[in-house]
């Protein structure tokens, strides 16, 4: 597989809510305060407002879905989705990756909409960095 | 980003449902009538029953949403989803829907899998994300999957 460098995305969370026991696992949902993202192609910050709704499930993979709004500093406005899964007893390593979408209107950046990415996720003090590449 | 071979995956398509013009773009969908797949930790083929629901974009971007479930040659059965874009110059485009053979690397034809299993042999398929890389054939694409590492 062939990939190229598309941003390093950084996210600020509230306090989790934890939803507790449902049908299909554990549920605790992250509010996204904000963040930053960083790449040769874009830059800009995360809007309030979204979140990560993950999911604990029975064999202990936390499942990610992850919904926000992008503002690149050219003032574009771009949807952005991920699903993914963590896995801190990997062997080895944590296993943090993601399948980030993206949507925008803004021609500037409708690449964006015709590309899949995957993300590598690392868990920092401030909150997690996903070192996102294109899918080339 | 490190990836490692897990599988080759081919399909065959049944006649596909031209549903038509929808609120989202030109739905159609592809029966999969069977397939298989190899790979150095699993091989099998694939159960008829699945499809591939697709949609045309208004950008000219064709969305993929496949849904099979694979038999392993031991007997496991195995729940594969998987989301994908595909897209090229409109000649390219076009010869591939006239059914002829085209350079895959001229287009692109990617998506991202997804595995759930309930057989212990193969619970790591459960704990992996992945990527595929499509070739599209007159018979059916040819998918060659790599584990995100």
């Amino acid at each position: 597989m062939r990939t190229r460098p598309l941003m390093s995305l950084r996210l600020t969370t509230a306090p989790t809510q934890d939803v507790g026991a449902g049908p299909l696992g554990t549920r605790i949902t992250f509010p996204i305060t904000g963040g930053s993202f960083e790449g040769d192609r874009l830059h800009g910050k995360v809007l309030p407002g979204g979140d990560d709704w993950t999911l604990r499930r029975s064999d202990g993979v936390l499942e990610l879905d992850l919904r926000i709004t992008l503002e690149t500093d050219d003032g574009a406005l771009i949807h952005m989705t991920f699903e993914g899964i963590r896995d801190d007893g990997a062997p080895g390593a944590p296993y943090f990756r993601t399948l980030p979408r993206f949507e925008t209107a803004e021609a500037k950046y409708s690449f964006l909409n015709r590309l899949l990415a995957v993300g590598n996720g690392v868990i920092s003090a401030d909150g997690p960095v996903h070192v996102i590449e294109e899918i080339l | 980003m490190d990836s490692r071979f897990l599988m080759r995956l081919q399909v065959a398509v049944a006649g596909p449902q031209r549903i038509g013009a929808v609120p989202h773009g030109t739905r159609l969908t592809a029966p999969i009538a069977s397939g298989h797949f190899e790979g150095p930790r699993l091989r099998g083929k694939v159960l008829p029953g699945g499809g591939d629901w697709t949609l045309l974009r208004a950008d000219g971007v064709l969305e993929l949403d496949l849904r099979i479930t694979l038999e392993t040659d031991d007997g496991a059965l195995i729940h594969m989803t998987s989301f994908g874009l595909r897209h090229g110059p409109p000649e390219t485009i076009a010869a591939l829907a006239r059914g002829e053979s085209v350079d895959p690397s001229t287009y692109y034809f990617r998506t991202t899998p997804r595995f759930a299993t309930g057989h212990s042999k193969y619970a790591f398929l459960n704990r992996l994300l992945a990527v595929s890389s499509g070739d599209r054939r007159a018979q059916g694409p040819i998918y060659t999957i790599d584990e995100i590492l």
